[in-house]
């Protein structure tokens, strides 16, 4: 056992509650600065009668954010979000470019170049009963 | 100084750990958002296990703000109610516009049956107008029973019964001293005051007078569910807050409460000078008195005969006539979305309900089959039959079918 | 061992006499500590308060309840921003009770007494700042003083409220005063002050000759000092903050509600008392103008204190200054004690 001297005992005792004080304060601090808000529940977007949207057909909805495809299987919605780092997409004829990065996705949204990897995301729409589509957001 | 920087470290690190647990034993805030304003409440942090007010209200949909106002975000309880309508009753008439309006509520269309605030504050129960035109005019401040004042000065500007307005009653401006003792002792029964305090006849104010039904207890602390309550199957005691409290003296100008808690509706429920048939000692108000006559039809009116017209024959019919009625074909009928609202009867497109003679449907009352009637009790769900007085037995004369008239015979002695 | 930066701040060593609690009280250093705590504490604050009338009072309930230890961030900011006021006072009262105004330090004491006024303004604009019923009357009265002063005042009204009704529009520029504007001012006087402490010789002392105890500390153990000080201050905030929270009002929806009690800010409860006496003019702003004048003049015109005297409490050579200043806190205290009654 080493001989530590009062004073210098008293000096790293101090000094150990002092670091303490410390990382208690910045686990604080961090949990004062991480405070996030309530999440507001996802936004539902009602896009109006299923049979305004002809088969085959691709519409911009939910004020540019959704592309809701009519195809035979039935709707999709595709996220025109870009998979790399968000940018909204520009869509095309020959399916969607992301003005920021330059990716290209094709019209189902698989990835054709550019940075982005993962493919574009999507949600199928149902009808409900009496024939009218709501999108929630996704 | 070494020793005592140490104890003032150790001081700092026990205030840090305090704060700390400080922090975390404070409880969990819990939230609802609801979908009417997209806005965060934190309300049952606190009130987590009260009742839902009424299927017509749901939490997740309306939250608690919206009618009651008050602090959102504060989980102080001083704090969080500081800014509530009306205290803990929002349907106050001072605040109701506020609390239960806005066009998709309570003050609805300018068709005025869906205005039930504009409705109700004109409505005699609010305005109290006869009673004190009656008192005034007894004792000589007024020629005639046209009615002046109410209980607090109201206005009607497509008034269809020629009263454009009320004045709001000051006892101070009336020279008669039984006018002043009437303002003093006997204005304990309308829609601005509860009544004074009795156990046996407790009330709010406002919608909550009839739609929330109390029960004895209701004084007590804490929210017990029947105070968080909005409902329309009103039981008779509520009506009876008002209507069945005691005895007055004209000439003392003094309201005696009555000193017992009745049981037998029948033997000693109402007064023994009163006449009542089995309807009126089986049924609820509810059951006959109809939503014009008791909330009002959006005019002023001078005296509680004007506005009450549902007799023996709305729906016994009488000796030449059968009670009128109306089938119903349109699923938006209002008789459904009463019925909907309390759900004793199932009614379906094509049943045939009664109406009244100013087409109210008496929406818990069906045709059946064989031409007699089938009655559910609005607040008991009680399944009672009866037929229409054309080819019985009634020995009335055909042109004295009032319903005095069948009190005499129907009324029961007690 | 090698001195640090702080340790460079302070002088290399001072007379032991001067150093002693029971002098100095620690005032002028715990007002610098207590100021430091109220720029951090407010940064933190500034993460999530929203300067928008609309949700002002909102964002601080947040804090106050929703963010973890939000409320004891805001208590932290409350309770040090009113113990500087009260500790920046007895700084003022140590120092002229004390004889330390005398030259060469009569420059560094009006200094001083512009930082305490901008002290007292940042106060106000951050008692504004929570946007409730309780505050309302007290930010129209202010802003309606300042309209009263003859000349200048509707510019200065225009500068602080930026707009027509106090209630409505004064909200983002008080925030801006606040943050920005008057604390600029106070850190550039703060340093300033400091670094006159340094220039006109330290604390105030009696020259070599005249003291009878010859021994010094170092500035090392000033500093241990110093920081001992801010440990036990620290920890006494924290506590008074887990303790005793800070006021919260109901949001201020319609400015035309009254509160039934209109209460000044406790500081400035005494100008409450005065102007319940007469003119606006007079007794709002003429008056304690002429409070601060005079606390202003004291190092200019009543008796210096005797070199020999000073490094004591209540040098008798200085005794009328003592005096004049003594009548000017009784009568603030007076009214402000009848404030708090009534």
């Amino acid at each position: 056992m080493n001989f530590v001297s009062r004073r210098d005992f008293l000096k790293i005792m101090t000094e150990a509650l002092l670091a303490l004080s410390g990382l208690l304060g910045l686990g604080g601090l961090l949990r004062f600065l991480g405070y996030a808000g309530e999440s507001k529940p996802p936004q539902v977007y009602d896009l109006g009668l299923a049979e305004s949207y002809p088969p085959g057909s691709r519409t911009l909805v939910a004020n540019g954010q959704y592309m809701l495809v009519h195809k035979q299987a039935g709707f999709t919605a595709i996220n025109t979000s870009c998979t790399h780092l968000g940018c909204r997409l520009t869509p095309g004829p020959d399916g969607f470019s992301c003005p920021c990065h330059g990716s290209h996705f094709d019209l189902n949204g698989t990835v054709l170049s550019g940075p982005a990897v993962k493919v574009l995301n999507s949600q199928t729409v149902e009808p409900d009963r009496d024939g009218h589509l709501f999108l929630q957001a996704f | 100084m070494r020793l005592s920087l140490f104890l003032a470290a150790v001081l700092l690190v026990i205030a840090l750990l305090m704060a700390a647990w400080v922090e975390n034993r404070r409880p969990q805030a819990l939230a609802v958002t609801p979908s009417l304003t997209g806005e965060t409440e934190f309300c049952i942090t606190c009130h987590a296990d009260l009742n839902e007010i009424s299927p017509s209200h749901p939490v997740e949909t309306f939250g608690c703000v919206i009618c009651h106002g008050g602090e959102r975000l504060a989980l102080d309880a001083d704090l969080a109610h500081s800014s509530m309508r009306g205290g803990a009753n929002p349907s106050d008439l001072s605040v109701v516009s506020e609390s239960c309006g806005g066009e998709q509520c309570h003050s609805g269309s300018p068709a005025e049956a869906r205005d039930h605030i504009q409705r109700v504050q004109t409505s005699i129960q609010a305005t109290y107008a006869g009673a004190i035109a009656n008192m005034r005019y007894t004792y000589g401040a007024q020629p005639d029973l046209n009615a002046i004042f109410g209980i607090q000065a109201v206005q009607d500007s497509e008034t269809a019964t020629g009263i454009p307005a009320l004045a709001a009653f000051d006892p101070t401006q009336e020279n008669n001293p039984s006018l002043q003792t009437f303002a003093e002792n006997c204005l304990y029964c309308h829609l601005y005051v509860e009544p004074l305090d009795r156990q046996e006849y407790t009330r709010f104010t406002g919608c909550a007078a009839c739609h929330t039904p109390l029960t004895d207890h209701a004084k007590q602390d804490g929210i017990p569910d029947d105070v968080h309550t909005l409902t329309t199957a009103i039981p008779y005691t509520q009506c009876n807050t008002c209507h069945n409290r005691g005895n007055y003296d004209l000439r003392s100008m003094t309201f005696t409460e009555r000193a017992d808690h009745p049981t037998s509706r029948l033997e000693d429920y109402y007064q023994p000078i009163a006449q009542f048939t089995q309807c009126e000692y089986t049924l609820d108000c509810v059951d006959c008195h109809t939503r014009q006559e008791a909330m009002g039809d959006g005019d002023l009116h001078a005296n509680q005969k004007d506005i009450e017209y549902v007799q023996c024959q709305t729906c016994h019919g009488t000796l030449e006539a059968l009670p009128a009625m109306q089938t119903l074909t349109d699923p938006n009928d209002l008789a459904f979305r009463l019925a909907f609202l309390n759900p004793v009867i199932n009614l379906a497109l094509g049943d045939t309900i009664i109406v009244t003679p100013k087409g109210e449907p008496l929406w818990n009352i069906r045709l059946l089959p064989d031409g007699s009637y089938e009655q559910f009790g609005k607040a008991t769900g009680h399944r009672f039959t009866f037929r229409s007085v054309m080819g019985s037995n009634c020995q009335q004369n055909v042109d004295e079918q009032e319903s005095h008239y069948c009190h005499e015979c129907h009324a029961v002695e007690r | 061992m090698r001195p640090n930066f702080f340790h460079h701040l302070h002088p290399p060593s001072i007379p032991a006499e001067q150093s002693r609690w029971r002098y100095t009280l620690g005032a002028g250093g715990l007002a610098v500590f207590l100021a430091l705590v109220l720029g951090f504490t407010g940064i933190l604050e500034m993460f999530f308060y929203s300067p928008n009338p609309a949700d002002a009072a909102q964002s601080i309930q947040i804090i106050s309840y929703h963010v973890p230890f939000g409320g004891l961030i805001r208590n932290l900011h409350y309770w040090s921003a009113q113990l500087l006021i009260l500790v920046s006072g007895v700084h003022l009262l140590r120092v002229i009770f004390t004889g330390a105004y005398a030259p060469p330090r009569r420059f560094n004491y009006l200094l001083g007494l512009g930082l305490f006024v901008t002290l007292i303004l940042d106060d106000f604009t951050g008692y504004i700042l929570r946007w409730d019923q309780d505050i309302c009357w007290a930010l129209v009265t202010g802003t309606n003083l300042l309209k009263t002063i003859p000349g200048i005042g509707t510019f200065l009204f225009r500068i602080t409220v930026g707009g027509q009704y106090a209630c409505e529009s004064a909200l983002l520029r008080f925030y801006t005063w606040h943050i920005f504007g008057l604390i600029f001012l106070a850190a550039v006087l703060m340093v300033w002050h400091l670094f006159r402490v340094r220039r006109d010789g330290g604390i105030a002392v009696p020259p070599p000759e005249a003291r009878p105890d010859r021994e010094r500390i170092t500035r090392f153990a000033l500093v241990r000092r110093e920081v001992l000080a801010m440990l036990i201050a620290g920890a006494a905030l924290i506590l008074l903050s887990i303790f005793f929270p800070a006021p919260t009002g109901v949001p201020i929806t319609d400015p035309a509600v009254v509160t039934e009690e209109a209460r000044a800010p406790w500081f400035f409860l005494w100008v409450q008392q005065m102007l319940k006496w007469g003119d606006p003019f007079f007794w709002g702003v003429l008056v304690p103008s002429v409070f601060l004048l005079l606390l202003a003049l004291i190092p200019f015109t009543f008796a210096q204190p005797e070199p020999a005297e000073l490094g004591q409490w209540f040098p008798a050579s200085a005794r009328s200054a003592q005096i004049a200043a003594g009548i000017l806190l009784l009568v603030v205290l007076l009214l402000s004690l009848k404030g708090l009654t009534s």
